[in-house]
């Protein structure tokens, strides 16, 4: 991270950018009649939504530094080596969820600074951290096993356009109860708004047990769904290896 | 390099050769289009999804959100052909082929000018794809008529050219493909801190200020009125101004960034 700011600054600065821009392009839409929360500023309802969206940009970054490993044959030097094969998958699992850590850290402070309020206080803070640092591992160990599949950095780059997709079709920037017709209809059947809204519920109205645990649940299966990828992909590229 | 003979070769025929040259490149490379033509199509789809709702506000002039967001994909999908100008440039700066460019005995200018060229003639791609989504499948309206369309292809090609210029001096400056980013970022930033989603009635504080001023606001005013209403010369005079302000500065600052590469 430090070598390479690159890698981590557009996760930063375009969730910050997003921000800044739709608390004040946006800020009478809260206004609007339907929206699902009353006496709250716009900045306070993105939030969530943008910690989130830093965290999943740089969650290809662990995958991509595998991806880079294997281009440069590093890989084969720690698979000669006498270590665990799984600390290999690990390493960048836990590598994935300290860069969310950090980064939500650094975003919800900012937001803090220039006046977002978290009603939940700490609880909600700490949830809203620890929801964002597994919902980079559940995403990344995806793009772990794209890395450990095809050893490609430009395949594992490539597949950030389909979390800005994702992204957007959901209820991240705008209620799903606001929006029309067949986008809506997606929107609210996509994962992320399941996460994005109750970890908003913990930002705008309090903690919530039950919010922490929806959250926590379905990353929960997304993220055994993509370590259990990662490690059939693991076991394959060893098998190909000998 | 001698600019004495600078000349020798017909500026035109080496701005129509830089152009064929972009083409050919993207002929043999289509993945250079996808995200060039993708992106913006999704920016249409996505934002008139997502903020469907939000031409309830006053000062949006219409009520179809797909009415207002399709002005803004266009300027982004202008943009995003913009910046093939510069990775054109520093692919060339990268392997060498550059430096063949500029000692060959043609004006700097006319170098540019090709490369500017072909991100225009490539903006209409995107501009393109961007109104079928928005007319076939959103059903956008244009109660402005032919002339509306005219602004949209007048304003995206003229973005096209702010933006190519711009970062083709920002990568006569850093020489490498990755310096793209450093564009990207003013590109969005330009775009953003503008009245490209909103009106600047429905703008409250700080970007209040920053859009009234952003000259990227009367460029998508101008693309965006035939979408609400009737062309008028008030719209479009200021858009043009300020269009016609961007490029010449922006040329500017290419060629001052040009002479850098000898460094």
């Amino acid at each position: 991270m430090l070598r390479q700011p690159q890698s981590w600054a557009p996760g930063l600065f375009f969730p910050l950018l997003l921000a800044a821009v739709y608390s004040s392009q946006f800020s009478k839409a809260v206004d609007i009649v339907g929206f699902p929360f009353q006496d709250v500023s716009f900045l306070d309802f993105v939030l969530p939504a943008c910690v989130i969206q830093g965290v999943l940009f740089g969650s290809t970054n662990s995958a991509s530094d595998l991806a880079a490993d294997i281009e440069n044959s590093f890989m084969d030097r720690l698979l000669v080596s006498p270590v665990s094969r799984a600390s290999i998958l690990l390493a960048r699992l836990a590598s994935a969820f300290m860069y969310g850590v950090v980064q939500a850290g650094i975003l919800i402070t900012i937001f803090l600074i220039f006046g977002a309020n978290i009603a939940g206080g700490f609880p909600s803070i700490i949830s809203i951290v620890l929801i964002a640092a597994l919902l980079a591992v559940s995403i990344g160990s995806f793009g772990i096993a794209i890395a450990l599949r095809t050893g490609s950095q430009e395949v594992v780059q490539s597949t950030f356009p389909l979390i800005f997709v994702a992204i957007f079709v959901s209820s991240a920037f705008f209620p799903v109860q606001l929006m029309e017709g067949w986008y809506g209809s997606i929107a609210q059947k996509n994962p992320l708004t399941w996460i994005i809204d109750p970890t908003r519920r913990m930002a705008i109205v309090g903690f919530s047990w039950k919010d922490l645990g929806q959250s926590l649940g379905i990353i929960s299966a997304i993220a055994s769904l993509g370590i259990g990828i990662s490690i059939w992909q693991l076991r394959r590229r060893l098998v190909s290896a000998q | 390099m001698s600019y004495k003979n600078a000349a020798d070769a017909s500026s035109v025929a080496v701005v129509y050769a830089g152009i064929l040259r972009g083409f050919s490149r993207m002929r043999r490379l289509p993945s250079l289009m996808i995200p060039s033509i993708l992106m913006p199509v999704f920016f249409v789809i996505a934002f008139s999804g997502s903020f469907a709702s939000i031409v309830e506000l006053d000062g949006y002039e219409t009520d179809k959100a797909v009415n207002w967001m399709t002005a803004w994909a266009v300027m982004q999908g202008a943009a995003f052909s913009g910046m093939g100008a510069g990775g054109l440039a520093a692919t060339d700066l990268e392997n060498g082929f550059f430096d063949r460019l500029r000692v060959a005995p043609i004006r700097p200018m006319a170098i540019i000018g090709g490369l500017v060229g072909y991100c225009v003639c490539r903006a209409l791609i995107p501009i393109t794809a961007v109104l079928i989504v928005a007319f076939g499948v959103l059903h956008a309206e244009m109660p402005g008529g032919v002339l509306g369309f005219v602004m949209v292809y007048l304003s995206g090609i003229g973005m096209a050219a702010v933006m190519g210029l711009f970062v083709l001096g920002i990568v006569f400056t850093f020489r490498t493909l990755k310096s793209l980013a450093i564009g990207q970022i003013f590109m969005f930033s330009a775009m953003f801190l503008s009245v490209g989603q909103a009106p600047i009635q429905a703008i409250d504080g700080w970007l209040h200020s920053v859009a009234a001023i952003n000259p990227v606001t009367n460029v998508i005013r101008m693309c965006r009125q035939g979408f609400l209403g009737e062309v008028t010369w008030s719209m479009t005079q200021p858009g043009l101004i300020a269009l016609a302000g961007m490029v010449v500065g922006t040329s500017i600052w290419a060629r001052i960034r040009y002479k850098k590469v000898d460094i």
